[in-house]
């Protein structure tokens, strides 16, 4: 069997919701059922064969080819299986994602892994604001798997997350890691203003000296023990996580938010 | 043109019509007696399928600024229920707040015909009218709040005599284009401000010196004077608390006879008794309900599934924010006029706090003996959204399906309710008069809720069906002023309603006091806080409808 291969045909004005196109909604169906499928395409639907040249059968491996930036809900409550997409995917990459396996090879919208629950979602380029944040109104961002962004983020990557790895090898907008409940961001290039805003629990690494808010407390340098095991953890990434040469247990830590409960953490690399 | 619904059953309490068979003709949007030797230019063949007037509810909360921020807190609410628009309906969003089309789509969509938001705050009283003119399909009106705002509380505390506070009532509700008065928690969301978190019915508010007690009676004497038909529409104190039932009961004898309506009722009847300390009084509650004739009431049934509570008791929506769910809320003053607010609430029949509650909305609908002064609501959002009263309906006219839900709830809920041992099924007659001549009635509705000579044709058609939810969540036509606008329980035209309001008399010269005091404290001038006719009907589709206050010619 092969990769199930939609090769994208025209690049339309208007988006397209992509939320039907995933393994666990494909299971089982025909190369013929597939290509009726209807899609939103702004305020008309479309058929999937209409928008993409459809090679393969193996549903579980899904590959988008040519895609661009106005694809929407990639890998919509994706439970099981992999998606690969060669090109630039629009917002809602990987919204409420389950499972399985979501790699792109371009750049990626808004609310990129929003309210993810777990699985592994690596994206090439650069996302826009808002990744691994909640839907607006919602109290929880992403709860739990792996994000890698191997360029930058934009504003508020991490609001309101709950759980869950976010490692970002770029830089990040302002509002990194703002209202955070709990979780893991490691930002290895620069962050902006408002670090942690407002963050409640939860770790910040950072490779960098960031500017601090006032309510952000100097707790002064420590050696420590777990964050060689958190970098075990990474060794088996396609990143530079991985690398020995990225490793070290000694940093500066400071806690905050203390405009919350101040139980957060940022700790920076010495 | 003249239109004529052949061979339906008719049920019209109010002209003592119950399941005869009638044709109903209907002439320029009203319905007429048969004419002489003239052939109907339409006619409906409705044989054996259910006729009533259009259903009124008259506590529903689809106006106003609380309705915007419960939408604003909680967008996660529209996105389970988006609604797309077909070549006739606008599109929207729904479920526990929806947004203004949607409300008078649904409503038409289930039979209703008007509706009545229960709190417009003066001050904020022309983005309520606003707001309701975005309503399709529905007559609509508000009930103007006073009791807890900063010129009445003063007033009281200078002991003005009655005929100063009558005036001022009159001009609040002319101001605010108003069909009756509303209290809630009578002077105590101004306590609030001043840091007092109970207010009990004789518990005077520090600032002011002036009880709930004299609040009530000031206000219901106005009203009374005034002859204005709806009686006041009264939010009691304690909402929610356990034992409060005495509150309720103490109120009503506090009222000393005058008329008073009590609204969401079922929140006002909780006792203390048992292991968890939370009982039921509805038995007590009814009981005198019954025997008071100057009583009447709404219930405020509550129905399990997530809903927002809305409400200008911000002293007791305060006080359960912690019930919060999901977990945010918004508690917030309007200009020393009122307050506002809103937690969202997830009803579970696993709760035996819920599950009781449940419980006791049900027992006081089936033990108030009399159907004309009880209504049926939910006080939308606040104990359920008003999609839900089909369901409602069919708890209480079918006993058996009661009982199986009443099995299905907490344990320890089940064994304390006496819901079980109430064999009261209600007649279609009486759902009649709970959500059409009654509620006309009550609100002082002149020509609506009733199927008789010259009144309005608002006219709902029912197929007759045992399961009373699938009957009444879809009418097989709904006709607003004579128009038909929903067939088969889908809306096929849109129009507008009007606006109910009452405008008794009062003394020109009580503006004096009050520009001086708009002039010295509040955000706008005297001139721009009263809403003139224009407002509401300059667009072309508003209009509005001015109903007699007691003893005046129609």
């Amino acid at each position: 069997m092969s990769a199930l291969t939609f090769t994208m045909k025209k690049r339309l004005d208007q988006r397209v919701d992509m939320s039907p196109l995933v393994c666990n909604l494909l299971e089982g169906l025909t190369p013929k059922e597939i290509a009726g499928i209807e899609l939103q395409n702004g305020k008309r639907k479309i058929r999937v064969d209409e928008l993409f040249r459809i090679k393969g059968d193996d549903t579980q491996n899904i590959v988008i080819e040519g895609s661009f930036a106005k694809l929407d809900f990639i890998g919509k409550q994706l439970a099981g299986g992999n998606i690969t997409v060669h090109g630039d995917v629009g917002a809602y990459l990987g919204l409420e994602m389950k499972s399985g396996s979501i790699k792109v090879e371009g750049n990626a919208g808004i609310y990129a892994a929003c309210e993810m629950k777990n699985g592994y979602l690596e994206i090439k380029g650069n996302t826009g604001d808002l990744l691994a944040a909640a839907l607006p109104g919602n109290k929880q961002g992403m709860k739990g798997g792996t994000v890698l962004v191997k360029g930058n983020v934009g504003e508020r990557a991490g609001d309101h997350m709950r759980r869950g790895t976010l490692l970002i090898e770029g830089n990040a907008g302002d509002y990194c890691g703002s209202r955070m409940v709990a979780g893991t961001i490691a930002v290895m290039g620069t962050t902006g203003r408002y670090l942690g805003y407002a963050m409640r629990r939860g770790t910040l690494l950072l490779w960098n000296q960031p500017q601090l808010s006032a309510t952000f407390n100097d707790c002064g340098s420590h050696t420590l023990a777990f964050l060689p095991i958190l970098f075990a953890s990474f060794k088996n990434l396609n990143s530079k996580f991985a690398k020995e040469s990225a490793r070290f247990n000694r940093v500066q830590r400071y806690g905050g938010d203390m405009a919350e409960t101040g139980r957060g953490e940022v700790l920076v690399k010495i | 043109m003249l239109t004529k619904l052949t061979g339906g059953i008719v049920y019209d309490p109010a002209n003592k019509v119950n399941g005869k068979k009638k044709d109903i003709y209907i002439k320029d949007g009203k319905i007429v007696n048969k004419p002489r030797n003239v052939e109907p230019d339409k006619e409906y063949n409705i044989t054996g399928k259910v006729v009533m007037a259009g259903a009124i509810d008259l506590h529903t909360h689809i106006g106003g600024g609380k309705g915007n921020i419960a939408r604003m807190l909680m967008p996660e609410n529209h996105r389970i229920d988006a609604v797309a628009h077909t070549g006739i309906k606008r599109a929207g969003t729904g479920h526990a707040m929806p947004s203004t089309f949607i409300t008078g789509y649904r409503y038409a969509e289930m039979g209703y015909t008007a509706a009545f938001e229960p709190a417009v705050l003066p001050v904020n009283a022309r983005q309520a009218h606003m707001e309701m003119g975005d309503v399709p399909m529905l007559d609509k009106g508000g009930y103007v709040l006073m009791g807890s705002d900063d010129y009445f509380l003063r007033m009281m505390t200078a002991n003005k005599d009655q005929q100063a506070i009558n005036d001022y009532v009159a001009w609040t509700l002319r101001a605010a284009q108003g069909i009756g008065i509303k209290v809630v928690n009578p002077g105590g969301i101004s306590a609030f401000k001043f840091n007092q978190r109970q207010l009990d019915l004789d518990e005077k508010n520090k600032h002011y010196n002036v009880t709930p007690r004299d609040i009530l009676k000031s206000l219901a004497t106005a009203v009374k004077e005034l002859g204005i038909k709806h009686p006041l529409h009264v939010h009691g104190s304690n909402l929610g608390v356990p034992g409060n039932t005495q509150t309720t009961l103490d109120s009503i004898a506090g009222v000393e006879g005058l008329p008073m309506h009590l609204t969401h009722i079922q929140f006002h009847s909780y006792g203390t008794e048992g292991d968890f300390k939370f009982s039921s009084g509805a038995a007590q509650i009814a009981e005198s309900i019954n025997k008071n004739k100057n009583i009447s009431v709404d219930v405020g049934q509550i129905m399990f599934g997530q809903t927002v509570t809305a409400s200008g008791d911000n002293m007791r929506q305060y006080a359960n924010h912690g019930f919060a769910n999901p977990n945010k809320w918004v508690c917030m003053d309007i200009e020393c006029d009122a307050g506002c607010g809103l937690v969202p609430f997830k009803y579970r029949d696993q709760n035996f706090v819920n599950a009781l509650q449940w419980t006791i909305g049900l027992e006081i609908f089936l033990l108030v003996k009399d159907p004309w002064r009880i209504f049926l609501t939910t006080d939308h959002p606040n104990g359920a959204p008003f999609s839900s009263y089909p369901h409602l309906i069919r708890l209480l006219m079918d006993k058996s399906f009661r009982n199986d839900m009443l099995s299905s709830i907490h344990p320890e809920a089940q064994k304390m309710s006496t819901l079980g041992t109430i064999d009261r099924e209600y007649t279609m007659q009486e759902i009649a008069i709970l959500t059409r001549a009654g509620a006309a009635k009550i609100t002082g509705l002149v020509g609506r809720g009733s199927l008789g000579k010259d009144s309005w044709a608002d006219i709902t058609v029912y197929t007759e069906n045992e399961n009373r939810e699938k009957m009444f969540e879809k009418p097989d036509y709904v006709f607003k002023d004579g128009e038909m606008v929903v067939k088969d329980g889908e809306v096929v035209k849109t129009v507008w309603g009007t606006t109910h309001v009452v405008r008794p008399e009062y003394d020109k010269s009580v503006e004096k006091d009050l520009k001086q005091y708009f002039d010295k404290y509040l955000t706008m001038k005297i001139g721009n806080f009263a809403i003139s006719d224009d407002e509401i009907t300059e667009d072309g589709r508003g209009s509005l409808t001015v109903h007699p206050t007691v003893g005046e010619k129609v």
